[in-house]
């Protein structure tokens, strides 16, 4: 691909000018909201001249959000711990659970190894809505609404088989004759599981445990219903500046950016395993 | 404290005298309005501990489920006096609005006892009384051991209260003799006209007479104004679109969603009266309504009249409330009018949302929940949450009669006239049973495709009729 | 298959029978989750069932007839037919975007890292809050995007408040959202082709076109699958975008599966029905995955025996 003409260079530039500018955009709208209160972002025409404030920051992060019917306490940064809080413990789980199995898919064919994966798969399609009644049922008989436990346990069905199928692949494409290499020097399993395997499923896994934090953080049917207001995460939070009073732009531009910071700080963090790829293209079978 | 400072407290919580004379009585004795407001508290927690035992519950906890709402700040304000006054310890959990009626679904669904009293809409009882889930209040609100003599069940506009009675039966008169009180009225809002005065100048226009004046004064106002629109209705795929202007207008011409006859129920929006309504309300919104109205909630109706989008709404007086107020463009620029639709009828008839306090059947102590209920919904806390927070509109009538709530509203032009005007015949305009929802989300897709000019106003009524009448006969009703 | 082969000779110092470790290693997993299927049998049950929660002494079975109702329910096949094309385009656009974007970054460099990175920004907004700003951005009096498109002569474009462009408004929302989902897992999988194949073809002269379609193309279809598999389980099942930004209106232009179930459940609360609906959402996805593994398993097969 180094023979790329002039021309080939300007258009690849001009599609990829209008690809970010179309996702860009509307994060750069959301960005220039969260410093303005309603009264300029409700002006008409719109427009991107204003004074900038941080009172949509201030309200948040104390908790007091002065609206047209008085001040009201908001538990903003209550709902971004607990969304870390559950977010990143079911991420967690779902890694220490979904990635051996994902090998076990990968490297072993077993009897019903394909019916289990399948049906760890399933979970994920079953409509939250279907089991929502029954599931609210059971955890008051268990004794498991209302507390982290049962959420991060339901969690897992949104985090466990998207793990599982995005890192089997990634096992699968790792050439088997590598670890064996290293089995015959004398290692056991579980020292080349762990020396060689998941090293070089690494992209796969770092890939597959950002999306499921970003479905588990974008998650909030489950917390509604199963939880009390003081284990809510963000996405619950945020709604509650569509108040009676007018829907508060400015601050739920601003919750946006706050809720959306964690997750892309680890994306930032996890990019050299995110985007790199397998960069050992000889040891691939 | 002097004998006649006491008096006169004493007399204004009796009601013999209003809060303005009893103030300026104090003042003359040398008492500030601030002390004066210090003593009254005292005198209230003193009066409403006469001749009642509320430390009876004393020690126990409740827990409510609250809507993330003005009138539930208003209580959490207050809420130190009860505790003091009873000794009762209460949590509650917060909900945004967008989801709160799901958690509420959800929490009784499942028989929760987590929470002993909930915030509730009047229509939303339609489907819990039945269910089972909550309580028939009247038992308690009838026994002198349990409720204060203070609390006055009589005070609360009739239309009201009987409006969150109902007895359980699909098409039941609400208010009947055997009705169940389902919920006690904590505030309501009647649709009617709110305003934008300067816009209403400027197009040289006035307040519309009725339906066909307000389809011209909008097309005028449009017109003449520029650069906005002439009137906002809500228009989403909803039964909340249906509830407020809508229904108001379409009762005042005698029309109604349901018929029933011999404890059977058939749809009512087929007749010539009901087509010759929906073709003018649909030209309305087509004429001189928001561009894309079919996405129009409370939120939108409101929030393009207060900056200025938009020269009335026909919609909940509150919202026009809210909108005078806080960081809107048009604060302190709006009016209110009460409106009547039919030119042949003599007063405004709206249909009402009410917020309301239900008592959740798997409370685990009834007796301290209701302690809760008669406090929130008590005389006390009804001219607190009126006159020092946004608590619009109050549901008694003493409230109304009280000079500081009025004083307050004077900064609402027209507002305590619109009240007066059509307060009597304020009540809930459906028939209530439980198909509710499904009648009114089905009524407002039909109004949609309707505007959109997807099916004739006739023929989409024709359609409604026959797909409800379908619907009914499948639950078992019609 | 080598893998399986190799595996089984006995390696010292393992403790684990052979035969175990498999299920040792998945048990946890399957253990975990299995509960689910309790609510969900329950939930099933209630499908067979007239039950609505308003009309608690009416509940009994009816057996099919929640199921029969829709035959003769105009509503319902409109529910399907918006479901399925919906997902169709949704996923059909998404795919082909986020492949185009994929291979615009595809050389590794940290500008292009970075892009790839800030284009997840959309993914981690919750859709439901995503929804609402598009919302304001689309309004015809305040929004940034109403106001563009008057800029360039499209004054009366009604976005989803119009049946005509309803469908068009929320599919582009969605493509906003879930596009960088597939885009970086096939930008993963396009970085994790190993190279000699492309640098004998280049040596060779072999056309571009040739390249992407001959070679390209069929290594990442393990990628492709996996990505549109979850996209397309989602997609039929989308609601948060969809009820944001019209509630299935106007008219009955959206009602998608989950709409109709959320109004039929949390409004009518009518369980029966609601179950029933979730059931057949629940079978044509179970159907429809069940013919993208049995490709990947294919796939996967093919790629192990020529290597």
């Amino acid at each position: 691909m180094e023979t790329t003409s002039t021309l080939e260079k300007t258009l690849r530039l001009i599609a990829l000018t209008l690809v970010v500018v179309f996702f860009m955009f509307p994060i750069f709208w959301i960005f220039l909201m969260s410093f303005q209160t309603n009264e300029t972002i409700l002006a008409i025409p719109p427009s991107v001249i204003f004074t900038p404030t941080l009172s949509n920051y201030a309200a948040l992060i104390t908790g007091k959000l002065t609206t047209a019917a008085g001040t009201l306490d908001i538990a903003f940064m209550r709902n971004l711990m607990n969304s870390i809080f559950l977010s990143v413990t079911s991420v967690a789980i779902a890694l220490v659970l979904g990635v051996p199995a994902a090998y076990a898919f990968a490297r072993h064919k077993f009897k019903g190894s394909e019916d289990i994966a399948f049906t760890l798969l399933s979970f994920r399609f079953a409509p939250p809505l279907l089991v929502l009644l029954p599931l609210t049922q059971y955890f008051q008989w268990l004794g498991l609404s209302d507390t982290y436990f049962g959420l991060i346990w339901v969690y897992q069905l949104i985090c466990l088989p998207l793990i599982l199928w995005i890192v089997r692949g990634y096992f699968e494409d790792i050439s088997a004759d590598v670890e064996y290499a290293y089995r015959i020097a004398g290692h056991s399993w579980f020292a080349t599981f762990r020396k060689i395997a998941l090293p070089l499923a690494g992209p796969g896994i770092a890939a597959a445990g950002l999306l499921a934090f970003i479905f588990a953080w974008n998650n909030f049917v489950f917390a509604l219903v199963l939880a009390s207001a003081d284990k809510q995460p963000v996405t619950v939070g945020a709604l509650a500046f569509v108040t009676s009073s007018g829907i508060q732009y400015g601050q739920i531009a601003s919750a946006i950016v706050l809720s959306v910071t964690p997750t892309l700080a680890l994306a930032l963090y996890a990019q050299r395993y995110l985007v790199e790829g397998l960069s050992l293209g000889a040891v691939k079978g | 404290m002097h004998e006649k400072e006491k008096d006169l407290i004493s007399a204004f919580l009796r009601g013999e005298v209003d809060r303005r004379g009893m103030l300026k009585g104090l003042g003359a004795m040398g008492v500030t309005a601030g002390s004066a407001g210090t003593l009254l508290n005292m005198m209230s927690t003193r009066a409403l501990a006469a001749d009642f035992d509320w430390k009876k519950h004393s020690g126990k906890s409740l827990k409510l489920l609250l809507n993330k709402h003005p009138y539930a700040d208003a209580m959490i304000a207050n809420l130190q006096s009860f505790k003091d006054l009873t000794g009762i310890e209460v949590t509650y959990d917060v909900f945004p609005e967008d989801v709160y009626f799901d958690k509420v679904t959800a929490a009784l669904s499942s028989g929760s006892t987590e929470y002993d009293a909930f915030m509730t809409g009047a229509y939303m009882t339609w489907t819990y009384g039945p269910a089972g889930w909550i309580t028939d209040l009247k038992e308690w609100i009838n026994d002198p051991e349990k409720t204060n003599p203070n609390y006055a069940w009589d005070d609360f506009l009739p239309g009201v209260k009987n409006s969150c009675a109902w007895n359980g039966q699909p098409g039941g008169a609400l208010g009947s003799d055997d009705a169940k009180q389902w919920c006690i009225p904590w505030a309501f809002e009647q649709n009617n006209i709110t305003y934008n005065k300067a816009m209403f100048d400027k197009a040289g226009v006035s307040v519309p007479k009725n339906l066909d004046d307000m389809i011209s004064v909008a097309a005028k106002l449009q017109k003449d104004v520029g650069g906005i629109y002439g009137i906002g209705v809500r228009g989403s795929r909803s039964w909340a679109t249906i509830h407020p202007g809508f229904l108001s207008a379409y009762s005042n011409f005698n029309e109604k969603d349901l018929n029933v006859t011999d404890g059977k129920l058939s749809a009512a929006m087929g007749t010539a009266g009901s087509k010759a309504f929906h073709a003018k309300w649909v030209q309305m919104i087509q004429e001189s309504g928001p561009k894309d109205w079919s996405t129009y909630t409370w939120y939108q109706v409101g929030t393009d009249l207060g900056a200025g989008a938009s020269a009335m709404i026909f919609d909940a007086d509150c919202l026009g409330y809210f909108m005078n107020g806080g960081d809107n463009k048009m604060a302190g620029q709006l009016s209110y009018a009460a409106f009547t639709a039919n030119p042949d009828a003599t007063a405004s008839t709206p249909n009402i949302w009410i917020w309301s306090l239900a008592m959740s059947n798997f409370s685990k102590d009834k007796d301290a929940t209701w302690y809760f209920l008669q406090w929130a919904t008590g005389p006390e806390h009804a001219i607190f949450g009126a006159t020092k927070m946004d608590f619009v509109d109050p549901v008694r009538q003493s409230v109304w009669k009280d000079e500081a709530f009025r004083t307050k509203l004077d900064k609402y032009p027209g507002y305590v006239d619109m009240f007066d005007a059509s307060a009597a015949g304020a009540s809930i305009k459906f028939t209530p049973q439980p198909l509710f929802f499904d009648v009114t989300t089905e009524w407002a897709a039909t109004l949609q495709k309707m505007v959109a000019k997807e099916v004739p106003v006739d023929e989409g009524l024709d359609q409604l009729v026959e797909s409800i009448d379908r619907q009914l006969k499948e639950a078992g009703l019609g | 298959m080598a893998s399986t082969a190799t595996l089984r000779k006995p390696v010292s110092g393992f403790r684990i029978s052979r035969k175990m470790l498999p299920y040792v290693l998945s048990l946890p997993a399957l253990l975990v989750c299995i509960g689910i299927l309790i609510p969900f049998i329950t939930a099933v049950i209630y499908s067979f069932q007239r039950y609505r929660l308003s009309q608690p002494w009416a509940r009994q079975f009816n057996w099919g007839e929640n199921y029969l109702n829709f035959f003769t329910d105009p509503a319902f096949w409109n529910t399907l037919k918006v479901s399925l094309l919906y997902a169709g385009i949704t996923v059909t656009l998404e795919l082909l975007l986020g492949l185009g974007i994929a291979l615009l970054l595809q050389r590794r460099s940290t500008v292009n890292n970075f892009i790839s990175i800030m284009l997840l920004l959309p993914l981690m907004i919750a859709p439901a809050l995503a929804a609402l700003m598009w919302k304001l951005m689309t309004n015809p009096s305040f929004g940034i995007l109403s106001y563009l498109a008057s800029l360039i002569g499209l004054h009366d474009f009604r976005w989803a408040s119009s049946p005509s462009t309803a469908l068009l408004t929320v599919v582009l929302v969605d493509i906003w959202v879930y596009t960088p989902f597939i885009m970086i897992l096939l930008l993963a999988g396009l970085r994790s082709l190993p190279t000699q194949p492309f640098e004998a073809a280049a040596l060779d002269g072999v056309p571009r076109t040739f390249v992407f379609f001959r070679i390209t193309l069929p290594m990442l279809t393990p990628y492709i699958l996996t990505a549109t598999l979850f996209r397309l389980l989602d997609s039929i099942q989308q609601f948060d975008i969809i009820y944001a930004m019209t509630q299935g209106g106007p008219g009955n232009t959206l009602t998608v599966f989950q709409v109709e179930a959320y109004l039929n459940f949390f409004q009518s609360t009518n369980v029966g029905r609601s179950a029933a609906l979730m059931v057949i959402l629940w079978a044509i996805t179970y159907f429809l995955s069940n013919i993208f593994i049995k490709n990947w398993l294919r796939l996967r097969e093919r790629a192990r025996g020529e290597a």
